[in-house]
């Protein structure tokens, strides 16, 4: 650092017997404590047992301490998203050079999980992202005791991001950015577990659950995951809550006048489904997304 | 003049988001100019306006649609991106209708600037000093019509890696020759680089045919690839103290700058130039972390 000190970034390595090696990354972006908080977790359980694991488990609890350090969500000083650096340059600056070491470390991993928490607008339920068509990753996912497995078409943005690095790679997130949520931390930190277990990593007997608690998730893909955005500018107020139960129709919230506080838009479910995620930050533009809403009856059923 | 509303969305708060185009002549050949994508890069915004005071006199022989500022949000409160969810407008094309705010502002942006030639300014961010230059593909008509222009650096480079959500990357996917011109850092008003960018926008509107101006040509001072430029790091962390200034030429070897402990001051790094060349970049802002561009030297014309 300029004023001589240094910022490290950290791995924790467990050593087991032969086995794969299993890559778990958190705080790519510094307003995601909640994944941070699930890697403390899982370190913490592989600490006290690493006598009975199969393979080896690198846990990277934050490779963006400076953001974390403020709460913000990219890197420092030339406002960098970390997660549209990958797979990084070695000769670049700091964050290009974090995307690359990151890059090379996971790159013989026999799997890898990468840990975040919500964008701070937004409440999420726990929820897997896979890639569209990534059957390998969807069927592991299955596993991450989450309520929704997402496989998603990559965006423009998909090849600079460190998911996309990797293949087969399970993105676990949930909950709110800058915050921590008890439920969601033990979910997605039993998910994890759970997922080492199934990779052969963890025995059962070392899991502090029973396997039968873990959440059966829907597994969608984008044409099940309806956005809703607001019409009008104004203060969003939601009536419901994440992951409630909602029929198409249903009244989900409404936009008030920012200063008259009149109502100027009512916020319905546009299927009937469960509130994936609720937004939390009121201030709203015309296009704002408010909520997504997942559809969970299948085409067959509905 | 015509002084149109192209879009408006409404917010709460305060008046509505207005994205406001100033239009001049009519008919063929059409140009449009824009500045102001990013929010704290004033030097593009009073370029622009400069150009307008020049056109409200001129005769024109075709259309010439400015835009000066498109990020008023993020001008009015300083920051970079649009500042209410911190979404840049420079990533979020070819935009959507439907789409969140920087989406819809990026299509109505797309859709209000369909002409032949189309030129996007910007400033350097506010950490970096930029000389002017007007960046452009490797081949095409872009490379002409920035040697019109005459700004002292013309940059011809491989896409930049934003380019495909970026505007002028949109604008080329159209098959529309675009020009990126940089000049200056952001956060600040630079009165003589607003000048010669403006003087470079009046020139490429003569060489399009618009204008029938007898403008001096300008003095271009590098004319270069990616390879004619030379790219000076900091192997250190510490405070950075820059001994030349962007413009300058300097020989092989001359002492760039130093970079020196924070504390006490002890000399760091002195960081000097690998060739012989003219400074087109600087890095202004003194706190430095290791790896960090300093400055960029480019081998002149």
């Amino acid at each position: 650092m300029p004023t001589g000190d240094a910022v490290h970034i950290v791995r924790r390595r467990f050593v087991g017997a032969p086995g794969p090696r299993v890559a778990i990354v958190a705080g790519i972006r510094g307003d995601t404590p909640e994944g941070v908080r699930v890697a403390h977790k899982v370190a913490s359980l592989l600490e006290q047992h690493h006598d009975a694991l199969r393979g080896t488990v690198d846990i990277y609890p934050c490779v963006n301490p400076l953001a974390a350090h403020r709460g913000e969500r990219y890197w420092p000083f030339f406002s960098q998203d970390l997660n549209r650096c990958f797979p990084g340059r070695l000769e670049g600056h700091a964050p290009d050079r974090v995307a690359y070491t990151l890059t090379e470390e996971v790159r013989d991993a026999a799997q890898v999980i990468e840990l975040r928490g919500a964008n701070p607008a937004f409440s999420e339920a726990p929820q897997a992202h896979v890639r569209a068509r990534d059957t390998q990753a969807a069927d592991l996912a299955r596993h991450a005791n989450v309520n929704v497995v997402w496989a998603r078409q990559p965006g423009p943005a998909a090849g600079s991001t460190f998911a996309w690095q990797h293949p087969n790679t399970l993105v676990l997130e949930g909950g709110t950015g800058n915050r921590l949520q008890p439920k969601v931390g033990v979910a997605l930190t039993e998910g994890v577990l759970n997922v080492l277990n199934v990779l052969g990593v963890l025995p059962d007997a070392i899991l502090p659950f029973h396997w039968a608690t873990i959440t059966r998730p829907l597994m969608v893909g984008d044409d099940r995951v309806h956005r809703v955005r607001a019409v009008a500018g104004g203060l969003f107020l939601p009536s419901r809550g994440v992951w409630d139960e909602v029929e198409a129709g249903d009244v989900i919230g409404e936009i008030i006048e920012a200063t008259a506080g009149e109502p100027i838009e009512t916020i319905r479910a546009p299927a009937s489904g469960r509130i994936l995620a609720m937004r939390e930050q009121p201030v709203v533009l015309p296009g704002s997304m408010l909520a997504r809403v997942v559809v969970t009856a299948t085409q067959e059923s509905a | 003049m015509r002084d149109r509303v192209v879009y408006q969305l409404s917010a709460p708060y305060r008046e509505p988001y207005t994205l406001r185009a100033l239009e001049f002549g009519s008919g063929g050949p059409t140009v449009a100019i824009v500045a102001g994508l990013h929010g704290n890069e004033l030097n593009g915004v009073h370029a622009l306006n400069l150009v307008a005071s020049a056109l409200r006199m001129a005769r024109l022989n075709g259309t010439v649609t400015l835009i000066p500022v498109v990020n008023t949000f993020g001008l009015d409160q300083g920051t970079k991106r649009w500042p209410i969810d911190d979404n840049d407008i420079n990533q979020a094309f070819p935009g959507d209708p439907q789409g969140s705010a920087v989406q819809r502002i990026a299509f109505a942006l797309l859709e209000a600037t369909q002409a032949e030639v189309c030129v996007d300014v910007h400033s350097g961010s506010p950490l970096v000093d930029e000389i002017c230059q007007a960046r452009v593909p490797l081949t095409g008509r872009e490379v002409g019509l920035a040697r019109a222009m005459g700004l002292p650096m013309v940059w011809r480079r491989e896409g930049d890696r934003l380019e495909a959500t970026g505007l002028v990357g949109a604008w080329r996917e159209r098959g529309v020759a675009a020009l990126h011109v940089v000049g200056g850092r952001g956060a600040t008003l630079d009165l003589a680089r607003s000048r010669q960018i403006a003087d470079g926008l009046l020139r490429l509107l003569t060489e399009v045919g618009v204008l029938r101006f007898g403008m001096e040509p300008g003095k271009i001072l590098v004319d270069a690839t990616r390879r004619g430029v030379a790219y000076h790091y900091s192997s250190f962390g510490g405070f950075w103290v820059p001994e030349v200034a962007v413009g300058d030429r300097v020989a092989a070897g001359h002492l760039l700058g130093t970079i020196n402990e924070v504390v006490g001051g002890s000399l760091v790094e002195e960081v000097r130039a690998d060739r012989a060349g003219v400074v087109v970049t600087m890095r202004s802002y003194p706190v430095v972390h290791a790896r960090e561009l300093l400055v960029r030297v480019a081998e002149p014309t």
